[in-house]
């Protein structure tokens, strides 16, 4: 990321940002709903992830001064989530999500920026990826993954 | 060019001043002409877009999903969305790149891809790799890709990375 970056690269962050503190919380609701052990440990491992691209988000952002919204204490879920399938359909939402957050950030980026983007919107659809296939949801994957529908 | 320049001064006392003028319209000239001969010649064929090899590897790909589904039937379902990925993939880097689509065949990605007669699991991992690799390709031409190019590139490089998941 250069050091004197334009407006919309922030912009684009702040974005990712929100996706994951979303993705966060999202995670907070699916473990509950997922009784399986194979499961939890996925739904824990995937909310590590997303903790740990929040944490260098905040770190670059704070870096070039940027002033970043506090997350909301809570969330308006897309669906209610009451049990297992819902609870993977909402897991797959939030990966696509932020997988969309991060496609967005590598038209703004360049060198090291846009390669951290691509590992983070790579990771979010191989996880979206496997959340399919333990929900059994068919086709496995997206041709175009972030790519607003 | 420089020897003949000396020449000149010698022989005829011209001002230094003259001297260089003429000396700039040589190099003018030949950078002119340099121009047309290495940069923008009509007749010479255009480098290949940078995008080419993650074209040439999409078609690959279609062509060895389309074998390995020939060779093991129960293996096509599982198959057939992945290569309909690569499908849309060729579709979409054709339309970007302005150009035609090259046969499979033109590309090494595909001569060790699975045939009739191969095992389920070997050829599954012979996608995998193949997958894995492509994957790489898409990455490092997505690094390097111009902004209006870099979501499509990298969006490819990410489906390439989970038909390497859905393939385990």
């Amino acid at each position: 990321m250069t050091e004197e970056g334009p407006p919309v690269v922030y912009e684009q962050l702040i974005a990712a940002l929100a996706a994951e503190e979303a993705a966060i919380y999202a995670y907070g609701v699916v473990g509950v709903h997922l009784p399986g052990n194979a499961d939890r440990i996925q739904a824990q491992a995937a909310e590590q992830a997303h903790r740990d691209r929040r944490a260098d988000l905040v770190a670059e952002l704070s870096r070039v001064r940027a002033s970043t919204p506090p997350a909301p204490a809570a969330y308006e879920l897309p669906f209610p989530v009451t049990d297992r399938p819902s609870a993977l359909k909402l897991a797959i939402h939030v990966e696509d999500g932020v997988a969309a957050a991060w496609r967005a950030v590598l038209p703004v980026t360049e060198d090291a920026g846009r390669t951290s983007a691509l590992s983070a919107l790579t990771d979010a659809a191989i996880r979206a990826t496997r959340w399919r296939r333990t929900a059994g949801v068919t086709p496995l994957t997206l041709a175009f993954p972030g790519r607003p529908a | 060019m420089v020897l003949t320049v000396r020449v000149v001064i010698r022989g005829t006392g011209h001002t230094r001043r003259g001297v260089l003028g003429v000396a700039a319209a040589t190099l003018g000239s030949s950078a002119l002409a340099g121009c047309r001969i290495f940069d923008s010649g009509p007749d010479r064929p255009s480098a290949p877009d940078p995008l080419q090899p993650v074209l040439d590897e999409a078609v690959a790909l279609a062509a060895a999903y389309d074998r390995a589904a020939a060779g093991q039937p129960g293996l096509a379902k599982r198959l057939t969305p992945l290569a309909a990925d690569h499908r849309a993939h060729i579709a979409e880097l054709t339309r970007v790149i302005g150009g035609t689509v090259r046969s499979a065949g033109a590309s090494g990605a595909s001569s060790g891809s699975p045939g009739p007669g191969t095992d389920a699991k070997v050829a599954l991992a012979e996608l995998r790799t193949a997958e894995r690799s492509a994957q790489r390709t898409a990455a490092t031409a997505c690094r390097t890709a111009p902004a209006a190019r870099a979501a499509l590139v990298g969006s490819i490089a990410a489906c390439r990375a989970t038909h390497a998941e859905a393939l385990r």
